[in-house]
């Protein structure tokens, strides 16, 4: 499952779900402002606040809607 | 007409006339959703943290009229965003700071204080006011805010003494703030 590490009020994490959604990519949203597990283990991922983080596997991630990296991360 | 005679909403709603901060040193900026200029909202955390006992006050308004909008080209934006822990001064509502739609205390600072260009030893000057200039010449007209971040130096008695645009990165005015303590 494609986790996508995320919240509310930032765009660039909007527009990487619209992007998902539009490529057919079902993906998990993990709230780092509203639950404080997914912050935890955004941190441990990317060891930052910073999103969108795109990962399948927990390990290999993708920070920020770089649509390539994505597309490579997810072979889509 | 002072900046005291003006009745604003914190982020949690509550009524918050700006007379209650007369004696203090404010710093008036208009935030954006912790997306490109973010290094600004950790500096102004710092200032904060530095000066609050000495009198200063950082008064911060989200506003989305520029959020979406990139400065600059996919490489040269950063395409995320950071979630803001950790910034304890106040934020008030979302609202607008620029145009028609501006906040009553928006329009009176700009007017107080003009546009007078931005800092171009900043590394993201150039780039801003060519994306200005190309997607939305009409920010640059004016005094109107031109961008997040912009900065609006109050000192203890109301006077809007100085403005200072996004290109100029909060570290840099701590010495206009001490002045003023």
């Amino acid at each position: 499952m494609v986790k996508v590490y995320s919240f509310e009020s930032c765009p660039w994490c909007n527009k990487l779900k619209k992007y998902l959604t539009s490529r057919g990519v079902e993906y998990e949203v993990r709230d780092i402002e509203l639950d404080e597990e997914a912050a935890k283990e955004c941190q441990k991922i990317s060891g930052d606040l910073t999103v969108p983080v795109t990962t399948v596997d927990g390990k290999n991630y993708v920070l920020g809607f770089d649509k390539a990296k994505i597309d490579a991360l997810l072979g889509i | 007409m002072s900046i005291y005679d003006f009745t604003v909403k914190t982020n949690k709603g509550v009524e918050k006339n700006l007379g209650d901060y007369k004696g203090k040193v404010l710093l008036i900026v208009n935030t954006a959703s912790k997306c490109g200029f973010t290094p600004q909202f950790e500096e102004l955390q710092e200032l904060y943290k530095t000066y609050k006992d000495r009198g200063l006050e950082i008064l911060g308004f989200p506003c989305n009229q520029f959020a979406e909008q990139d400065p600059g080209t996919a490489e040269e934006i950063q395409s995320f965003c950071k979630l803001n822990y950790g910034v304890t001064f106040q934020i008030f509502e979302k609202g607008d700071v620029r145009g028609e739609t501006a906040q009553p205390l928006f329009k009176y600072l700009t007017a107080q204080k003009g546009f007078k260009g931005f800092d171009k030893s900043h590394p993201i000057a150039e780039k801003l006011e060519e994306a200005l200039k190309k997607n939305f010449p009409e920010y640059l007209e004016g005094d109107g805010i031109k961008w997040n971040f912009t900065k609006f130096l109050i000192d203890k008695n109301g006077n809007v003494v100085e403005r200072f645009e996004p290109t100029t990165t909060p570290k840099s005015i701590a010495a206009d703030i001490e002045k003023l303590l």
